[in-house]
């Protein structure tokens, strides 16, 4: 099927999303061990391609909804054309949206950038009552919620790890003390995040159980004996830095297969559609996907990594001095656990958007030393017009394939 | 993705360690060309005191890269105008260093006791503890800033500003005998003002010293 000339164009433009889904994303996994200098650029490259491939080829989704998350409805597209029309359409949106992003150093959200895609070519086909306004509303919700939350979080969580381990009388002590405790808390949100995430378990309580509560009893063991034999006794600051650089790299390397498991969905969902279309000649709302499309996605997250997150992650290593490994170490546990307890409650939350406000949530508590407010505010806008921009670039390109050769 | 490092600009405490680092630098200058002075070497002096003005230079472009980099664009755990302000403190303790080495340039010869001597040598070595402290202080006030204002690190914060005070109050009680010495020596007016305009810029290194540690004591207060 391969043969079908538009099944193939959409793959390429598959592999186009999932390069720049890399391009953008895969650094953010990385850049907060990159900055507390726990790893180099070049491991970090490495470790952040491998993970994503892993998360993207063994446990992206199957099955993935070819309209994300039901956001617009599919009953009303009757001509199984426009769906691969659209596709393409919703494909490009987002890539071009993402790349342009990218160029100015913003992080966006590709879950949004699909959407804005999808949405866009939707309400030029069928107007503006094909779209689920309801979802929208959530996704809306999400870019105003994600950061203030993660501010919140980021900010309570490094108030309470500098009381009990850096502000302490004796801080070596209490880093031995407190360090198992915060860690093995952290394991714990990791794995039951790994169950519902990267295993796409349903339940929380099941993966709270199985995994997330064994995860946490043995990272709180093994650090509490690694901390009983040897523990860096210089600095007390230094010491207590240097047990967490150890599981900021586990913690990232955590958060960049669970973006290969999860994200991939938004390059390929696109691409299975018209997939099933071109060998079923039907459009279904979910489809099943063949693994080597998967493996596809997962290759070009990695050559997304490989190209531009190297170069990213690169001047990262070199430039950000002031992010220190605890910190680091707070903004990732907090995007972790607000991304946990708000798919948990059902609320609509983006890792990208979560993880940027956890970083300002450090700096106000007098963390971070410095922080630029101008690019905050970038970044904020830019949240703003990432599904406009892909919807009305998409709406165009759709306009056009439907004149061209619908 | 470039927005990390235009996330987190460059934290202000480095650079002003760097520029603390100069300003030590300055004033241990000072103080070997004061030694020579005091020996009546004034070839060698002449040396040091031209690189006590050329240290002076270079605090003060650090200074100026500081002050255009610390815009009221950044969030900080301190504030702005307190960081502005310290800066411009520890800068006038190198300053002072310099009118010091002015001073040691322009007159070649002069007659005075070995007392007059050795009490501006201890007014240098006075201040040059000054100025370590000061060095110390704001290294000081970077853990303190990374223990996320721990008490036990604003506790030892006052400790050295502490230390600065004193010093300041001893190189004021030295100001004075050196006073006293001058006026009832019988020096020549010419030689009388010239050690006294030592003394004077001499003392200020101290009093802008502590000036600087009274604003790090205004950074610490949440």
């Amino acid at each position: 099927m391969i043969a079908d000339p538009w099944v193939f164009f959409t793959i390429i433009l598959g592999l186009a999303m999932a390069w720049a889904i890399g391009a953008n994303d895969a650094a953010n996994s990385m850049s907060t061990a990159v900055g507390a200098g726990a790893i180099t650029p070049k491991q970090a490259v490495l470790i952040a391609g491998v993970l994503e491939f892993t998360g993207a080829y063994f446990f992206g989704k199957s099955v993935t909804e070819t309209i994300r998350k039901g956001i617009i409805d599919p009953s009303k597209i009757n001509d199984p054309n426009v769906l691969i029309y659209g596709s393409i359409a919703a494909l490009l949106g987002a890539t071009i949206w993402l790349i342009i992003a990218t160029k100015y150093g913003l992080p966006v959200s590709t879950t949004h950038s699909i959407i804005g895609g999808i949405v866009g070519y939707g309400i030029v086909y069928a107007g503006a009552s094909i779209v689920n306004w309801s979802k929208m509303a959530k996704v809306v919700m999400s870019w105003i919620l994600s950061p203030i939350v993660g501010a919140i979080f980021a900010f309570l969580v490094f108030k309470a790890l500098s009381k009990t381990v850096l502000q302490s009388g004796d801080p070596i002590k209490s880093a031995k003390r407190w360090s198992p405790f915060w860690i093995g808390l952290a394991f714990v949100v990791i794995g039951t995040m790994f169950y519902l995430k990267v295993l796409h378990g349903k339940s929380l309580i099941v993966g709270f159980v199985k995994f997330g509560i064994p995860a946490g009893i043995v990272a709180f063991i093994i650090v509490s004996l690694i901390l009983r034999v040897r523990f860096p006794n210089v600095d007390p600051y230094l010491g207590a830095e240097a047990i967490f650089r150890k599981v900021q790299v586990i913690t990232s390397g955590y958060v960049a297969l669970a973006h290969g498991a999860n994200d991939v969905a938004n390059a390929i969902g696109p691409v299975a559609a018209v997939y099933t279309i071109a060998t079923m000649g039907m459009a279904g709302a979910k489809v099943p996907v063949p693994r080597w499309i998967l493996a596809l996605g997962g290759l070009g997250i990695a050559i997304g990594v490989a190209t531009y997150g190297y170069r990213v992650m690169e001047t990262v290593g070199k430039k950000i001095t002031e992010l220190t490994n605890t910190r680091g170490f707070t903004i990732d546990f907090s995007a972790a656990t607000v991304v946990l307890i708000a798919s948990w409650l059902g609320m609509p939350i983006s890792t990208t958007h979560t993880v940027v406000g956890a970083v300002i949530g450090v700096g106000l508590a007098r963390g971070i030393k410095a922080i630029n407010k101008d690019i905050v505010k970038d970044i904020v806008i830019s949240w703003f017009v990432t599904v406009p921009t892909a919807g009305v670039i998409s709406a165009i390109i759709f306009k056009a394939l439907m004149l061209i050769v619908g | 993705m470039q927005v990390w490092t235009k996330l987190f600009a460059k934290s202000p405490f480095k650079p002003l360690i760097k520029h603390a680092e100069v300003v030590v630098q300055t004033v241990e200058t000072l103080e070997k060309a004061l030694d020579l002075w005091a020996q009546g070497n004034y070839e060698e002096m002449r040396k040091y005191a031209i690189e006590v003005d050329r240290l002076e230079d270079v605090a003060d472009r650090i200074k100026m890269e500081l002050r255009n980099s610390v815009t009221s664009k950044l969030l900080m755990p301190v504030q702005r105008t307190d960081i502005l302000e310290y800066l411009h403190m520890q800068d006038k303790v190198a300053d002072a260093a310099e009118d010091t080495a002015k001073w040691l340039l322009v007159k070649k010869e002069i007659k005075v006791s070995q007392e007059v001597k050795d009490l501006i040598l201890k007014m240098g070595r006075e201040s040059i503890k000054a100025a370590k402290l000061v060095y110390e202080a704001i290294r000081q006030m970077d853990t303190v800033v990374e223990s996320g204002f721990s008490d036990a690190e604003i506790e030892k914060e006052y400790e050295i500003i502490k230390q600065i005070e004193e010093v300041e109050n001893k190189i004021d009680g030295l100001d004075t005998k050196l006073m006293e010495l001058v006026l009832n020596n019988n020096l020549s007016w010419a030689d009388g003002l010239y050690v006294l305009n030592i003394a004077r810029t001499l003392s200020n290194i101290s009093d802008k010293a502590k000036d600087a540690a009274e604003r790090i004591r205004i950074m610490m207060n949440k």
